[in-house]
């Protein structure tokens, strides 16, 4: 039994703000998809799609721009060549391959195959007779019409450029006739694959350094966004922790900005609201103060009167003199109240001060119990010798008197007090100071309340001889000298309040 | 929610990258015409030569260059040029049917080059006679309703650039069965030409 309700709710909240706290801490800096890099990613996006786009956009136009000057450079060249051979008619198969070797040497940009097909016959200046580039869709375009045409096949991954140029010849000045001779050009296009290829190479190469500048404008964004994102997040931690004049420098005029002047408005309003409540709370007590302060002049001498009045009562008839015994002790009572009150607003204005002294501990406790003569067997006491510590007499045997007397009050005999030292934490001493009563103990739904200012844990008995401050004002003497209090149940019945009160002192002896 | 933007997302990045990566390369092309055909040297002298149509492998009409004086080699006919034996002017029609009929010799067979047209007894009379619209009517010896469209279009396109070296002729056939067919070559460049299985 150690700690009491009162320092354990104030652990458990701290504990609650710790918790809160953590992820705050981890949300900047390591984050798998936090706000720096959804920007990042989406400026390299961007930065992606529309430097892809133009690489992409140039490269097809360059491509067809390259491919086109030479299909055309092919088939303009293929016709004119053809052009300037002669042909018997019909088509004669011997000294046909010589004409086609001798077309396909003439081949522009560079050589090609010529095939040449009439009626049944097949020539070529290569090998084979018959192309196996040549697609059925090209050879029936030719057949068709007689008009020059191309076909660009790729064929086990070579692209090849084929032009079907259907022959025709003069009859008359202005007539032409078809004569029925098709000549083929078969052309490989390896050189033209290597330059489109070198423009990809060259659009991929330009499109990745794109990429790569992109990186700085994501950055600077992304630092432009975090940066009062930070700031909010610092204002805001600081402002839990208790600095209601923080505020954020608004910068610029976005979104950002106008977070930043609504925070600095709502802690404006905050800061104002809590300085109103501290103000009526500082009123209230001092009030309070004043008030004991006032009543303390006319108590005394209230007080000299009625102790004349109960000398003489025994002189008065019956009904004076209890009247008169009456008016003493509830001005007495008057008296013991404005004094704790006194004390209370002391703690309150934070003016109670610690006179401290080095004292034998169990001769204090002793010296309490016989101040208020609890020596009969009401109250027992163990008080092992030679505890020495630095503590205000005054007010440890205001914790005693007070313990002691609630515990005679509400509790019953018989009352023992303990003494002992404990070594908790390394290097810090704990002065243990345990009360403990023979009466039924503490209800448990009052026990968070003991501590509290005029709280009676028996709802009948509203009028009592204390002033309903001295619990309190115990407290308030144990935090004083840094120390806790606690009050629980003991598991054979009765009440323990107990007193931790760190030891500054060495122990004397033992 | 969240799922479907991320799909519409990636979708957009998929439609932008689809163009870059399917660019790539030199691809096929359908077949694209480019220009008119090739105008080569056939060396034809309607003076001295005939030209006669007969029927290609694929069903088309091809042109062939025959010399008139069937005596005379090829090379001998051609090298004494037009100063031959013809200098008076075209081959007679009547002698180019005729030859046409005659079907075609070795070489043309060679080149895969037949006929359409039925053997003709020899000695069948051909008539040839200008009609009064600028046309050419002709008789022949052999009945036009047995004749399928290539036998019909070789004697017309033959008489046609016989009578005319543009070949702009309106060509009359008559039968032997009284039966007649009136047309014009229409092979020259531009029209639909020999077209295989054209009519």
């Amino acid at each position: 039994m150690t700690t009491g309700p009162g320092p354990r709710r104030a652990r458990r909240a701290e504990d609650r703000g710790r918790r809160g706290d953590r992820p705050t801490d981890r949300r900047f800096p390591i984050r798998a998809f936090g706000l720096r890099t959804r920007l990042m990613l989406a400026f390299l996006l961007v930065a992606a799609v529309s430097a892809g786009t133009t690489a992409a956009l140039t490269y097809r136009e360059a491509r067809t721009a390259l491919l086109k000057t030479a299909q055309d450079t092919a088939v303009s060249s293929f016709r004119d060549h053809v052009q300037q051979t002669a042909f018997a008619l019909p088509v004669r198969e011997e000294g046909i391959e010589e004409v086609l070797r001798d077309l396909a040497r003439k081949g522009k940009p560079r050589p090609w195959v010529v095939f040449a097909e009439y009626g049944s016959l097949r020539a070529s200046s290569g090998e084979n007779p018959v192309s196996t580039v040549i697609t059925p869709e090209l050879r029936a375009a030719a057949r068709a019409n007689p008009r020059g045409s191309f076909e660009r096949v790729v064929k086990d991954g070579v692209p090849y450029l084929t032009i079907a140029m259907p022959t025709v010849f003069r009859t008359s000045p202005d007539s032409l006739l078809p004569s029925g001779l098709v000549l083929y050009a078969v052309m490989r296009m390896t050189d033209e694959q290597v330059n489109v290829d070198a423009l990809l190479v060259a659009a991929r190469d330009g499109a990745l350094p794109g990429l790569a500048v992109a990186l700085i404008p994501g950055l600077i964004a992304a630092r432009s966004v975090l940066r009062p994102v930070r700031d909010l997040r610092r204002a805001a931690r600081s402002l839990g922790s208790g600095r209601l004049d923080t505020r954020i420098p608004v910068r610029g005029s976005d979104e950002l900005a106008d977070l930043a002047s609504t925070f600095n408005e709502s802690t404006g309003q905050l800061e104002r609201s809590v300085r109103e409540l501290r103000e009526a709370e500082e009123r209230a007590r001092r009030f309070a103060s004043d008030v004991s302060h006032e009543l303390r002049t006319p108590l005394a001498g209230m007080l000299a009167v009625t102790e004349v009045l109960d000398e003489d009562a025994d002189g008065l008839d019956a009904d004076t003199a209890r009247a008169v015994r009456l008016v003493s002790a509830e001005t007495g009572k008057l008296a013991v109240l404005v004094e704790d009150l006194m004390e209370i607003s002391r703690f309150d204005a934070r003016a109670a001060e610690l006179n401290v002294d080095e004292v034998d501990v169990g001769e204090a406790v002793r010296k309490t119990l016989q101040k208020r003569h609890w020596t009969d067997d009401r109250v027992r006491a163990e008080l092992p010798g030679g505890i020495r510590a630095r503590l205000d007499p005054r007010r440890f045997d205001v914790v005693i008197a007070n313990l002691v007397g609630n515990a005679l009050k509400h509790g019953g005999a018989p009352v023992t007090v303990t003494l002992r030292t404990e070594a908790r934490s390394p290097g810090t001493t704990v002065l243990i100071t345990e009360v403990t009563d023979g009466g039924p103990g503490i209800r448990p739904e009052a026990l968070p309340h003991v501590f509290d200012r005029f709280y009676k844990a028996d709802a009948a008995r509203t009028r009592s001889a204390g002033s309903g401050l001295g619990l309190a004002i115990t407290l308030e003497n144990v935090k004083l000298h840094g120390g806790t209090i606690s009050a629980g149940n003991r598991p054979g019945g009765g009440a323990v309040f107990t007193v931790d009160i760190p030891l500054h002192a060495e122990e004397a002896g033992g | 929610m969240r799922r479907a933007r991320t799909r519409s997302r990636a979708a957009v990045v998929l439609a932008a990258a689809v163009p870059l990566l399917g660019a790539c390369g030199i691809r096929a092309t359908d077949v694209v015409e480019a220009g008119g055909p090739a105008s080569v040297q056939a060396f034809l002298d309607l003076d001295s030569e005939m030209l006669l149509f007969f029927r290609a492998p694929d069903g088309g009409l091809s042109p062939v260059i025959r010399p008139a004086e069937p005596s005379a080699g090829f090379g001998d006919a051609y090298a004494s040029g037009s100063d031959s034996a013809y200098t008076a002017g075209p081959v007679p029609t009547e002698k180019v049917v005729t030859t046409l009929l005659a079907g075609p010799d070795e070489e043309d067979r060679a080149a895969g080059l037949g006929t359409a047209l039925p053997a003709v007894r020899p000695g069948g009379s051909v008539a040839v006679e200008p009609s009064p619209d600028g046309g050419v009517s002709t008789r022949l010896p052999l009945a036009l309703k047995d004749l399928d469209s290539t036998a019909l279009r070789q004697l017309t396109c033959t008489i046609a650039y016989n009578r005319d070296a543009d070949g702009q002729v309106l060509v009359r056939l008559e039968g032997r069965d009284g039966a007649s067919h009136s047309d014009t070559c229409g092979l020259a460049r531009g029209a639909p030409g020999n077209v295989p299985g054209a009519s």
